[in-house]
């Protein structure tokens, strides 16, 4: 897998219309097909040999973050989320504000003579302080978004971490698949989704999946990775391979071919058994238009939704290998 | 002295594992003055001066920065760890730490999807903290980390604005560009500074530093917690960015010599008094070395105390570099007594 391609994916930064992370995997994608920007939907990208069956492949492109809601005259800066992030790493969280420029600044941490219950601050009862003092209205304003300041970093022999790997590690899956599909001569059209606004609750998905005709789609997100204080029941094993979705709102056709391909090509893989919703764009996709026949394949991350998401560069190959075999086999419906 | 500062909060220096800093240090300050370094690994240097002042003078900071240790490693590969100093776990949680090998790992925590609603409201317990350093086995992890290994929080130095700095270890790395500062200068009077280890942990370095010094005043250069956060009462505010370094009257460990603290508030130079009865730090330690020591503390105010972007103002470094320098004329020529 090309860590290069990630690293610039989850670098750049996709919330709102802010579409730095769109313009990196529109040139990467278009390396090797036609890719349409549909603003505030996403990106789509057709690999057409005129076949009769169409499948798609998904993922999401936007990232969580936060919006500016009131610069006070001291350079304090009030913020909301956008999309679920997890307030008890604000204390001292470093992020940039995309204002005029480009403005770092720093949740606050309350000192410890002011925070006697040493609760966590949800986002409406804390602040970033971005240093300016009053010059702060002059550069920061609301509607501004902000999103995590960190860099890519490898960790261990085969891992990285990073902001915003949900979802740019299955952006970069997708680009690699298209890099290994584009040459060959295929059993079906592919379009690969890179859908907006799934941290808003699958909103891209939705309208997305309308614009695009086809007959099947396999959706690829994050899901939970193993971890001390995650029960073992609700997550997967980072290193342990693609985790294949299985749930009621899933095809399960396309669930056991998933599998089917796994198991005779020998590809690391795991299931991911969901009751209901899988919390993915996967949900809405299924019921768009008529109906369309959704599979789910995830990659096992940890720390979800923070500055410092971690996944093992095996599962990456896996969930490759797998939607690869996939469309070369023709897909399921 | 910017740069310096930039310079001295990327060396990662956690108590008891002061060596790279006090390297740097060494040779920054050797050609300007006699330095020698003692058993714990404090370095004393003696300054001469234009005049020998009737009265010896010691200015001290403290090398060491609070950080984590290595304590067990589990079955599945992760690091157990205890803080260095104190810590709140809130900083901690999902930020990277970089090791004295240069290994690299994230402080992990269950994701808030899988969190119930009591516990989304409050920080896990430092028992429950565990750093991922991406290992897939206990014996791919004790490959490259062993108990007792230490770390710091990783943190790129940011100008916040054109005059604050975001940094991790101004504590006290503020004090100690300050003393290299004036070591490379020429100096009006004779002084003893001291780059002390171990503060953090309970100011241990100071003693015996002071000790050998045998001063009859001793200045403390530090940083303290700045609580000037938006919505904050004034009188919680403890200091406030941009005015100055703060002069203590009294805190949890020292009450500050009145001479001392008279003398300061006097100076024309921009400066506050600490008005909160808080923290403490090597003054505590020197103060009460042999039969005693006339002792005052000028802090640079620090945000964000202890976590790994503190934020201070570059303004309120230069002007606790005048103050010092101002006091430590006014003590050599006899005018504090």
């Amino acid at each position: 897998m090309n860590t290069e391609i990630i690293k610039k994916l989850s670098e750049a930064v996709g919330i709102g219309h802010l579409d730095g992370a769109k313009a990196v995997a529109k040139e990467e994608l278009g390396k090797y097909c036609a890719v349409r920007d549909f603003g505030s939907i996403g990106l789509i990208g057709e690999i057409n040999q005129n076949k009769e069956k169409t499948v798609m492949l998904e993922a999401h492109i936007d990232e969580v973050g936060f919006i500016v809601t009131y610069v006070f005259d001291d350079g304090f800066v009030k913020l909301k989320n956008v999309g679920g992030n997890d307030c008890r790493i604000l204390p001292a969280l470093p992020i940039v504000i995309h204002a005029k420029t480009k403005t770092p600044a720093v949740f606050v941490s309350t000192p410890p003579h002011l925070n006697k219950d040493n609760g966590a601050l949800s986002i409406d009862d804390t602040f970033a302080d971005t240093g300016l003092g009053e010059k702060a209205k002059e550069i920061v304003s609301p509607g501004d978004f902000a999103t995590f300041d960190s860099e890519f970093t490898p960790l261990g022999k085969n891992r990285i971490c990073s902001k915003s790997l949900d979802d740019r590690v299955a952006v970069a899956c997708l680009i690699e698949v298209a890099s290994r599909l584009y040459s060959k001569e295929l059993p079906v059209n592919v379009v690969f989704c890179l859908s907006e606004q799934e941290e808003l609750g699958t909103r891209g998905a939705r309208c997305a999946s309308f614009e695009i005709d086809c007959d099947e789609a396999v959706c690829l997100d994050v899901s939970f990775g193993d971890a001390p204080d995650v029960p073992s029941s609700k997550c997967g094993k980072l290193g342990g391979g693609a985790m294949i979705g299985i749930s009621p709102i899933l095809n399960r056709k396309i669930s056991d071919k998933l599998c089917l391909i796994a198991k005779e090509k020998e590809i690391p893989h795991q299931f991911e058994v969901m009751g209901g919703s899988t919390g993915t764009d996967a949900d809405v996709i299924s019921v768009s238009k008529t109906g369309i026949g959704c599979g789910l394949v995830s990659i096992p991350l940890r720390n979800m939704h923070t500055c410092l998401e971690v996944v093992d560069l095996s599962d990456l190959d896996s969930v490759c290998d797998i939607l690869e075999n996939y469309i070369i086999s023709g897909g399921a419906l | 002295m910017i740069k310096l500062l930039k310079t001295l909060c990327e060396i990662p220096a956690v108590s008891g594992r002061e060596d790279k800093l006090r390297e740097f240090i060494l040779n920054e300050v050797s050609p300007y003055c006699e330095a020698k370094t003692d058993i714990n690994g404090n370095i004393i240097c003696f300054k001469k001066g234009k005049k020998t002042p009737l009265k010896k003078i010691m200015l001290d900071a403290h090398m060491d920065e609070v950080g984590i240790i290595a304590t067990l490693i589990t079955d599945d590969g992760f690091i157990k760890f205890q803080t260095v100093g104190g810590i709140e776990v809130g900083v901690m949680l999902c930020k990277g730490v970089t090791f004295e090998n240069g290994v690299k790992g994230v402080v992990g925590m269950k994701p808030v999807h899988l969190s119930n609603a009591d516990e989304r409201k409050k920080f896990p317990g430092e028992e429950a903290l565990y750093i991922d350093i991406g290992a897939t086995s206990k014996e791919q992890a004790e490959e490259v980390i062993k108990p007792g290994d230490v770390a710091v929080f990783d943190s790129k130095v940011t100008l916040l604005g054109q005059d604050k700095i975001k940094a991790r270890a101004i504590d006290d790395r503020a004090g100690v560009a300050c003393l290299i500062t004036l070591l490379k200068e020429e100096a009006e009077f004779d002084f003893y500074a001291t780059f002390t280890v171990q503060e953090e942990i309970g100011c241990r370095g100071a003693g015996p530093a002071t000790f050998e010094v045998q001063p009859d005043f001793a200045i403390i250069l530090e940083a303290t917690t700045a609580a000037d956060i938006h919505g904050t009462d004034e009188e919680n505010r403890v200091c406030l960015l941009g005015s100055g370094p703060a002069v203590s009257f009294m805190d949890n460990g020292t009450l500050y010599n009145r001479k001392l603290f008279d003398a300061a508030r006097t100076s024309k130079v921009l400066h506050q008094t600490k008005n909160f009865v808080a923290g403490g730090n090597n003054s505590h330690a020197i103060s009460l070395s042999k039969s005693g020591v006339a002792t005052i503390a000028v802090s640079l105010p620090c945000r964000y105390i202890h976590s790994p972007c503190c934020v201070a103002d570059l303004g309120d470094l230069e002007n606790m570099l005048l103050l010092v320098k101002e006091l430590t004329y006014k003590i050599g020529l006899g005018e504090v007594l």
